[in-house]
């Protein structure tokens, strides 16, 4: 394989399946819309219903009112995902690692489970992602200081406390369970499959802009990850910032990932299987690497997503659902591609 | 010319439980330009702990490290790194990225923009690699390269880093011979530039060879410190290798070697006396030597390759100066060894007026039925006779002694050593 060049016809193809995959979620679904309609509608935003043509009316509620926010926050989760997961594996120098192993979705879960119970859900729509959000920055600062040493944060540290922290916090989520209702019981397991249905421009609009700026900044500052994935000596002595550069990206991973679950609730797997396929086709460098996890992770979800509202139509899988039953068999033929031929 | 690194009273200690290990202190050095410079001392003796402190990567617990005047731990990160450079033992790499890729590293440091490589700094790289001759490797997956073309890329990082101090950590610790003369070579070179160049090195040999200057260091504590003729003395080489070691010259560049010596093993019964000359003895010597078998040597001539093994060895042997004849007393003493030896051996080598005693010494060992005169073919050299009467003593000596080949001289031994052990 010929790595770090011909990455711009995956480029290309990925840009264009994102184009198609979002194109795809606009007109499929429920009920089928002509495309005609779609595109009719698509250039009229903020257009009043009323201004409307009546033959118009059915397509332009169902582009604008659902599926427009939903492609959004599958682009954008599944985007946020695809870096976060190419941000820690090159952190982590470990190509099978994933932003879970900083007890992110652990966090989350405690976020929405008090954002149920505390009655934040029902009084804002945007109330349980906001708390989710919340959750997993939390677990993640606190995962971080626990390792933290004098000397410098250890990776081995912060595993061993991303696990550690982990199950204490999926034990209160249980424990919590336990003893609330039945209804906040299964809002919260529905909550936990991941899922994009009714993402609404409420929820939606907040999260984008960030999402933006740290996809933005992260592959601005590609070259820091690329020296510091070669190890923390050597990075020093080429003139990086470790603990600095660690500690930064560290936040932009959790902080995209917690912004994904609240766009879309835990997602499995997309973070580790993105960014680790897209390695596998142009190679290692966090140039390359973020900007096509970033296309790859939001075509994937988009795609994804689109398979579980038509699949079972017009009954809805939930995507989180999807992506387990994608990615368990991806990784299992890895293991399998690995055992035969070695790691690389 | 001035210092560019500096160390005063340079020290660090870790945590073990309570207490605390120092593994480097007390270190006073400073290094000038123009030098290749080798840090020197077994293993554990604290010369990665002491480049990780002189790189900055270690905080030290005590004293400080001045580049050019200024506080190391004042300089930003990659103000530092271009000061020094450093090439590490850990090679543990987990992506992969292309040799061109890794070597583009080394302009991170650069001033201007995001530390991604541009146009002239991808064609630095490409010339760091045509220099250490792996231009041809330039897209290959550096997991994939040996052990050696991954230590030569990485070196090639170093020059693209272009640094006016530069760090290595036993570079040639993977090498085979030609890569590791080519690495210190360039090594070297880089010095001669004018910059100051630190080395890491195991082997004392290539040491001594390429570096100006050696700094020994053992437990931690810098031990000696100057030119390798000076440092490299028998007697401290032993002692922080703890290891016998033979202190000599090379014979084809004239820089220090030093050869560790095999064990001594316990000696058996047996006792083998070798009356040797000129470098006859030298194979024999070594092969009876690890039998284990007690030996004895002379009548030797100072700075004779035989008394020279004998005395490394710690064999007992009977020795006079260099050309000169052997007086009655040291014959005497020679006598004393022959007639406690079970066996006496004449090596092949020529006589003359200096060294007749030791024919007298083979007649006398004959006497007693235990003398094994060594045939020319298996020798170093051939005997030849520089003296009126010696040939005719010595023909008289093999009609009884007729010369046997090296086997059955080992033969031999290997029989009288077995009857005096029953």
């Amino acid at each position: 394989m010929n790595q770090g060049k011909g990455y711009e016809p995956w480029f290309i193809g990925l840009s264009l399946a994102l184009v198609l995959t979002f194109l795809g979620s606009l007109v499929w679904g429920a009920v089928s819309l002509p495309l005609n309609q779609v595109f009719e509608v698509f250039f009229r935003p903020g257009a009043r219903i009323e201004n409307v043509e009546r033959s118009l009316r059915q397509a332009y509620t169902i582009v604008w009112h659902i599926r427009l926010p939903r492609a959004l926050a599958a682009l954008g989760a599944g985007a946020a995902l695809g870096v976060s997961g190419a941000i820690i594996q090159g952190l982590f120098r470990n190509p099978l690692a994933s932003p879970d192993v900083l007890g992110i979705s652990a966090g989350s879960s405690l976020g929405a489970v008090l954002a149920i119970l505390g009655g934040l859900a029902s009084m804002h729509p945007l109330g349980i992602s906001l708390s989710a959000f919340l959750g997993a920055v939390f677990a993640g600062a606190v995962v971080y200081s626990i390792s933290r040493r004098p000397e410098g944060t250890h990776l081995l540290y912060l595993i061993l406390a991303g696990l550690a922290v982990s199950s204490l916090l999926n034990g209160l989520v249980s424990g919590i369970l336990v003893i609330s209702e039945e209804y906040a019981l299964s809002q919260f397991i529905f909550w936990t499959m991941g899922g994009l249905d009714g993402a609404s421009w409420v929820r939606v609009l907040p999260p984008l802009p960030f999402i933006g700026l740290l996809l933005i900044g992260s592959i601005l500052f590609a070259q820091p990850l690329n020296v510091l994935s070669q190890g923390e000596e050597q990075a020093f002595s080429l003139g990086v910032g470790v603990e600095k550069v660690k500690l930064i990206f560290l936040i932009v991973a959790s902080t995209l990932t917690a912004l994904a679950v609240a766009l879309a609730g835990p997602i499995a797997f997309v973070g580790l299987m993105v960014p680790h396929g897209i390695r596998l086709l142009t190679g290692p460098n966090h140039r390359t690497l973020l900007p096509l996890s970033a296309l790859g992770g939001g075509s994937f979800l988009l795609f994804a997503d689109l398979i579980a509202r038509t699949i079972l139509a017009p009954r809805e899988l939930k995507t989180g659902i999807l992506t387990a039953l994608i990615g368990g068999p991806y990784f299992i033929f890895l293991i399998l591609h690995h055992r035969r031929e070695g790691l690389q | 010319m001035s210092a560019l690194l500096r160390t005063f009273d340079l020290g660090y200690g870790v945590k073990v439980g309570r207490k605390e290990k120092t593994l480097v202190q007390n270190i006073h050095i400073s290094l000038e330009p123009g030098k290749l410079v080798g840090l020197i001392g077994p293993n554990g003796a604290g010369k990665s702990t002491l480049l990780g402190l002189l790189l900055g990567y270690l905080k030290p617990t005590q004293g400080l490290v001045e580049i050019e005047g200024k506080n190391l731990r004042n300089l930003k990160d990659k103000e530092r790194a271009r000061t020094l450079s450093y090439l590490g033992q850990s090679r543990v790499l987990h992506f992969p990225f292309t040799l061109q890729e890794i070597v583009e590293m080394g302009s991170y440091a650069n001033p201007d923009g995001l530390g991604f490589p541009g146009k002239s700094e991808k064609a630095r790289a490409r010339d760091a690699l045509r220099y250490v001759g792996l231009e041809g490797l330039r897209d290959r997956n550096f997991l994939t390269l040996s052990g050696g073309e991954q230590q030569l890329g990485l070196f090639a990082r170093i020059l693209v880093q272009n640094t006016p101090i530069v760090l290595l950590d036993e570079p040639t610790s993977s090498l085979d011979l030609g890569h590791e003369a080519q690495l210190l070579e360039m090594a070297r070179e880089l010095a001669l530039e004018g910059r100051v160049v630190l080395t890491a090195l195991h082997n004392l040999n290539s040491a001594a060879e390429y570096c100006h200057r050696l700094i020994l260091m053992d437990k931690g504590n810098l031990v000696a410190d100057g030119e390798p003729a000076e440092v490299l003395s028998q007697e401290r080489v032993e002692k922080s290798y703890a290891t016998r070691v033979r202190v000599g010259n090379n014979e084809n560049t004239g820089s220090i070697t030093v050869t560790p010596l095999p064990r001594s093993t316990n000696r058996g019964p047996g006792k083998v006396h070798i009356i040797g000359g000129a470098g006859s003895g030298v194979t024999l010597t070594r092969q009876l030597y690890l039998w284990g078998i007690s030996l004895s040597g002379g009548v030797a001539h100072e700075l004779d390759s035989d008394a020279k093994l004998w005395r490394a060895l710690g064999i007992p042997l009977v020795e006079v100066p260099a050309f000169s004849e052997i007086p009655l007393q040291t014959l005497s003493q020679a006598h004393q060894m022959v007639r406690e030896a079970d066996l006496t051996i004449l090596c092949s080598f020529p006589f003359g007026r200096g060294n007749r005693g030791n024919l007298e010494l083979a007649r006398a060992a004959a006497q007693k039925g235990s003398l094994v005169v060594l045939d020319e073919v298996s020798g170093t050299c051939q005997r030849g006779f520089y003296a009126p009467g010696l040939k005719e003593d010595f023909d008289s000596l093999q009609s009884e002694n007729p010369p046997v080949s090296y086997e059955e001289c080992l033969e031999t031994v290997k029989k009288v050593v077995h009857e005096v052990a029953l």
